[in-house]
């Protein structure tokens, strides 16, 4: 069974469709990544996930059940935009979020004293959250989101503004939290981060879902006539070579893309010939961002 | 409507407030603030009473110049105040005169001109000529000296004794006593006028800006996004509910301490006020009116997190509470008619009616004793009108408190209210 059933979901805001029959599943245990450009849909479908919208059309079921406002205790959110009480004690406001989800007493404030530890907050449990740096009051506001132990944890672009310690500090709490069975969403624009942690994407594009499924099948599907490079010397000669259908340089990685699925062992052969240096060559493999490229029909 | 999530919310709100330095300061400066104002105002009225003015009475009879002059110099006020020259002249010569002080009357060296004519002696029309002939302090203070003189030179000649005279002269001084349900009966001073107005005051000043301060926080959370953290563990009617609760129970405590005063006047023999101050007020009459603020402060705290939910910010958000404003102002400018006749039809109908009753009835109260079916009606109508506020304002409230950008139009706030 899947942990989470999106049907056919419809939102619109006057003339705009913000969403339009948008349907996937999240499976249980799954790190779910939900992609798209800014404005694609993503924010509007969380929030409908989440009850906050209710649905033009369509339904949202968890375990089983239709989601309703019971269904909230049991997901830890943590939006786009930040938003903390700033008069609030650092303390205080990771109690106040444990309370809205039913949860209280001694065991919450031993996990708040364990979370803030882990990042190195303790010394300002009694500070205001406006005494606070920006990536403090973010480290804040994630455990916030996991203090009650949830299920479920929806995460909206979780490592904006955090330094590489934190980000990776946060990653493991994130895995820890899959390993122990949780369901774990991401909604991102940044493909590299979705390609490195989740194990099942949805690709939403203007309102409408262009993509979803396991990230390894779907690479496997898309990957069958591409070729992962990384190299030293200078491609151009093969621009125009009938056996190239495109290539998509990012600088230190280079995605090229053969017109037929054998004519992969020709294009090594003529990088050699044309004394490339390669240092990486990854056949059938293809990027989120790729994928996304050929999708969409356009860059993010 | 209350569940655990409400309770949390309201729990923080309380705390929130009650903590604040804010409300600390407004607990203690509100009473200070409304007897500093009453002391200004009284100091103003004394320093207005030491202006000097100088005046020309002219009359055209000798004998009533004379009586006005021997009035004026026994009266202490106008002897210190003013200076007065006495003329004896007729209206021809009156007119030259006039015509002649003109530049003085502009500049201010002289106050006015007082003309009694012989024409005008019967029906005691007095002509004034000045630069502000209409001048009521200074009119206040000499219309009594004036009639006197002119009844002191009628009754000459007339063979009145004295006595007769000093009856007729004497006006009439009504005392009000008040009968009510207590076995005595009690003289009315003007403390419960007072306490009327304190009570209306009371009423419009912290509807107005408890308000107004809802409405900046509905906002804050609006913007700064804490709503949409708020919304996935709560529903906005929870949201709502607790907010409004929260604020509203801040509120009557601080009602609360400003009426202690009132309480310990009740409870204790502590306070000896002076006759005419004496206040006639019950236990029930400040339970009734906690009980009211509780209901009026929810039903405004309602309709200002409403319009706090449909506007981004505090500029655009002032174009929607205006009509709010207008309906705490009436009623508390209608409040004002009532000192005039607390128990008339007009009076009955606007504190039974919803809004209006909300600050007219705790005012009525302290005037006059009120039936307690009319008490009972007017809390009930107060009640639904609540239910139907929030009814309303929960509709609006669930959608506009995500919606971002341009100001939403009447036409969008009603599909808000049809949405699903």
């Amino acid at each position: 069974m899947h942990a989470l059933e999106v049907k056919n979901l419809f939102k619109s805001f006057g003339d705009i469709n913000a969403v339009k029959d948008v349907s996937f599943n999240v499976p249980e245990g799954a790190v779910f990544g939900l992609i798209g450009r800014n404005g694609a849909g993503k924010t509007t479908t969380i929030r409908m996930i989440l009850n906050i919208y209710l649905p033009d059309k369509g339904e949202v079921i968890f375990r089983g059940n239709k989601v309703d406002s019971a269904f909230k205790d049991q997901v830890g959110y943590l939006p786009e935009e930040r938003g903390l009480y700033k008069k609030m004690k650092v303390l205080d406001t990771i109690k106040f979020f444990a309370e809205l989800k039913g949860k209280s007493g001694k065991e919450i404030n031993k996990r708040a004293n364990e979370y803030l530890e882990r990042f190195e907050l303790s010394d300002r449990k009694d500070s205001k959250i406006e005494d606070l740096s920006k990536g403090n009051q973010q480290k804040i506001q994630f455990i916030s989101t996991l203090i009650h132990d949830p299920d479920f944890i929806i995460l909206d672009e979780p490592f904006a503004g955090l330094d590489p310690i934190n980000t990776e500090l946060l990653k493991d709490i994130i895995l820890e939290n899959s390993k122990k069975g949780k369901v774990v969403i991401f909604s991102t624009h940044l493909m590299d981060f979705a390609e490195k942690m989740c194990d099942h994407i949805a690709m939403i594009n203007n309102g409408e879902l262009i993509l979803s499924g396991s990230l390894k099948e779907i690479k496997t599907r898309f990957a069958q006539k591409n070729v992962s490079l990384n190299y030293e010397g200078d491609l151009s000669f093969l621009n125009g070579n009938p056996i190239i259908e495109k290539i998509s340089d990012f600088g230190n990685t280079t995605g090229i893309r053969v017109k037929e699925a054998d004519q992969i062992q020709k294009l090594l052969k003529l990088l050699i010939d044309n004394s490339i240096n390669v240092k990486k060559f990854d056949a059938n493999d293809i990027s989120l961002h790729d994928i996304f490229v050929e999708l969409a029909g356009s860059d993010l | 409507m209350i569940n655990d999530k409400v309770i949390t919310i309201i729990k923080r709100e309380i705390n929130a407030k009650l903590l604040s330095k804010g409300f600390i300061a407004m607990t203690i400066l509100v009473p200070v603030f409304l007897f500093g104002i009453l002391a200004l105002q009284t100091y103003f009225i004394g320093i207005d009473s030491e202006d000097f003015a100088s005046l020309i009475i002219i009359t055209e009879d000798e004998k009533l110049s004379y009586e006005i002059q021997k009035e004026i110099s026994e009266n202490e006020l106008l002897q210190k105040n003013f200076s007065f020259n006495y003329e004896v002249k007729d209206s021809i010569q009156t007119t030259e005169l006039i015509e002649n002080q003109k530049s003085s009357l502009i500049a201010n060296e002289l106050t006015g001109i007082v003309f009694i004519s012989n024409n005008n002696l019967y029906d005691k029309k007095i002509n004034y000529f000045s630069k502000n002939p209409t001048n009521r302090q200074l009119f206040d203070k000499l219309d009594d000296a004036l009639n006197q003189a002119l009844l002191n030179w009628y009754f000459t000649d007339k063979e009145i004794s004295e006595d007769d005279l000093q009856f007729a002269r004497s006006w009439v001084d009504i005392k009000g006593f008040r009968v009510s349900d207590k076995d005595e009966i009690e003289e009315e001073g003007i403390g419960n006028q007072v306490l009327s107005f304190l009570f209306s005051f009371l009423l419009y000043f912290s509807l107005l800006l408890l308000g107004s301060f809802m409405m900046q926080a509905v906002i804050e959370e609006k913007s700064n996004r804490i709503v949409e953290v708020l919304l996935s563990s709560a529903t906005s009617q929870d949201l709502m509910v607790g907010k409004i609760l929260g604020n509203a129970l801040t509120g009557l405590l601080q009602m609360a301490i400003w009426l202690s005063p009132l309480m310990i006047l009740i409870s204790t023999s502590w306070f000896v006020l002076p006759k005419e101050f004496i206040l006639s007020i019950s236990w029930g009459n400040i339970f009734y009116f906690l009980v009211n603020y509780f209901i009026a402060l929810t039903t405004f705290l309602g309709l200002f997190s409403c319009v706090g939910a449909m506007f981004d910010n505090p500029q655009d958000a002032q174009q929607g509470v205006f009509p709010l404003m207008l309906l705490i102002m009436i009623p508390f400018f209608m409040t004002f008619a009532l000192q005039k006749n607390p128990d008339s039809t007009f009076a009955t109908i606007i504190s039974i009616a919803p809004i209006t009753s909300l600050i007219v009835m705790p005012a009525r109260i302290t005037l006059v004793d009120v039936s307690l079916i009319q008490l009972v009606g007017s809390l009930f109508l107060s009640i639904l009108f609540l239910v139907f506020v929030f009814i309303l304002a929960g509709k609006i409230y669930r959608v506009a408190i995500l919606s971002t950008g341009s100001k939403p139009t009447l036409a969008i706030i009603f599909k808000w209210l049809k949405a699903k």
